[in-house]
């Protein structure tokens, strides 16, 4: 009896020994060449860039990386800056819904003969205001002076915007003190 | 003679593993760290100062006579000049689709810079109705030098060396904002 018992205990203790292994050589493989796929596509950037939906950027093969700064987006539908929508185009029944958009501005949006955009502007000026006195607080020095006001600006537009456009913001933006445009573009695979 | 059962199984044939366990967990720890920092939308930057020209380099370049290379879109053709007359002015017309002719831009700035290998800078006069999407072709065919191009050299002027210039004209210039044409 006693005998019996101790083969059905043995038995059972053969069961629960049998260890349960995962097939680990299998999922190093399948990481590794993950890693190596992201190693090779790495790419930092300082700074994130926030793009509107429907928007599609021209491609470029400029090797230049944006730098952080102000950021206005230009999309068929609307403007904004730094993620601020300051301005809506004129929708018209023939451009309404479409990608290639209208680009007009309201009369009571432009002065200035047509050239300056009087929201952008504005919301150029208030940013500009603001970094101007972020620097003049920052304990950053050149030459025991505040760092000046760069005035650089990133331009995403989309692809068919008209140039007749883009003139009147980079003409809005001089007047605002911005001094560099920085036109962003998706870089081309190569 | 056989040995026992029991001595068999408890053999000194131990298995040699690799660690694999804490491999795997530096391996997930790379994965979310790649992941959370790669950038895979890539953007780049195509840089235009604003046109600015004080007295003094305007009294400079009045003695000189600037080379002012300069690119104007008209609805057919894009024409480049200088209007010096330094070099003789190009008209290169649009292609079949009505497109601007990027290659035979490239080729006659080629031309340009061959001349003017010191020379950095252009001055684009787009017409109201160019898009983007020209303007940055134009752009990137003006700045950059292909690998297909002839090498053109320039002497350093601190080593004495003469070097490969990397770039074409990488300076561009919107010179019609004020509504000229």
């Amino acid at each position: 009896m006693s005998s019996s018992r101790g083969i059905r205990a043995r038995r059972g203790r053969k069961s629960i020994n049998k260890s349960f292994e995962l097939q680990l050589t299998s999922m190093m493989d399948a990481l590794v060449i993950i890693v190596v796929f992201l190693l090779k596509s790495y790419n930092t950037s300082s700074n994130s860039f926030t793009t509107a939906p429907g928007l599609k950027l021209p491609i470029s093969g400029s090797p230049d990386s944006p730098s952080d700064s102000l950021q206005v987006i230009v999309t068929p539908e609307f403007l904004t800056i730094d993620n601020e929508r300051v301005l809506d185009f004129i929708q018209t029944a023939g451009n309404a819904g479409s990608n290639e958009g209208g680009y007009s501005f309201k009369p009571s949006d432009i002065d200035e003969g047509g050239f300056r955009i009087i929201p952008l502007y504005d919301a150029l000026i208030k940013s500009r205001e603001k970094t101007e006195i972020l620097l003049a607080k920052s304990s950053a020095r050149v030459d025991g002076k505040p760092i000046t006001f760069e005035g650089i600006l990133a331009v995403q537009a989309d692809k068919k915007i008209k140039y007749d456009t883009l003139k009147k913001i980079m003409y809005t933006a001089g007047a605002a003190g911005y001094k560099v445009f920085k036109f962003l573009a998706m870089k081309r695979e190569t | 003679m056989f040995k026992r059962p029991s001595s068999r199984s408890r053999s000194n044939h131990e298995s040699l593993e690799l660690p694999l366990v804490p491999i795997l967990d530096t391996m997930v720890t790379l994965i979310g760290f790649l992941l959370f920092t790669t950038s895979f939308l890539g953007i780049v930057a195509i840089e235009s100062p604003l046109p600015q020209s004080s007295p003094e380099e305007v009294k400079e370049q009045i003695k000189e006579k600037p080379l002012q290379l300069t690119l104007t879109f008209k609805e057919k053709e894009v024409l480049l000049w200088s209007p010096f007359n330094k070099i003789p002015s190009r008209s290169i017309p649009h292609s079949a689709q009505g497109e601007p002719n990027i290659k035979a831009i490239h080729d006659a700035l080629l031309d340009v810079k061959k001349q003017f290998p010191k020379e950095s800078s252009v001055v684009f006069m787009p017409n109201k109705d160019a898009t983007y999407d020209n303007l940055v072709a134009i752009m990137d065919s003006v700045r950059t030098l292909e690998p297909s191009d002839p090498p053109i050299y320039l002497k350093n002027e601190t080593t004495g060396v003469d070097e490969a210039l990397k770039y074409l004209f990488p300076k561009v210039i919107f010179g019609n904002l004020l509504g000229d044409s």
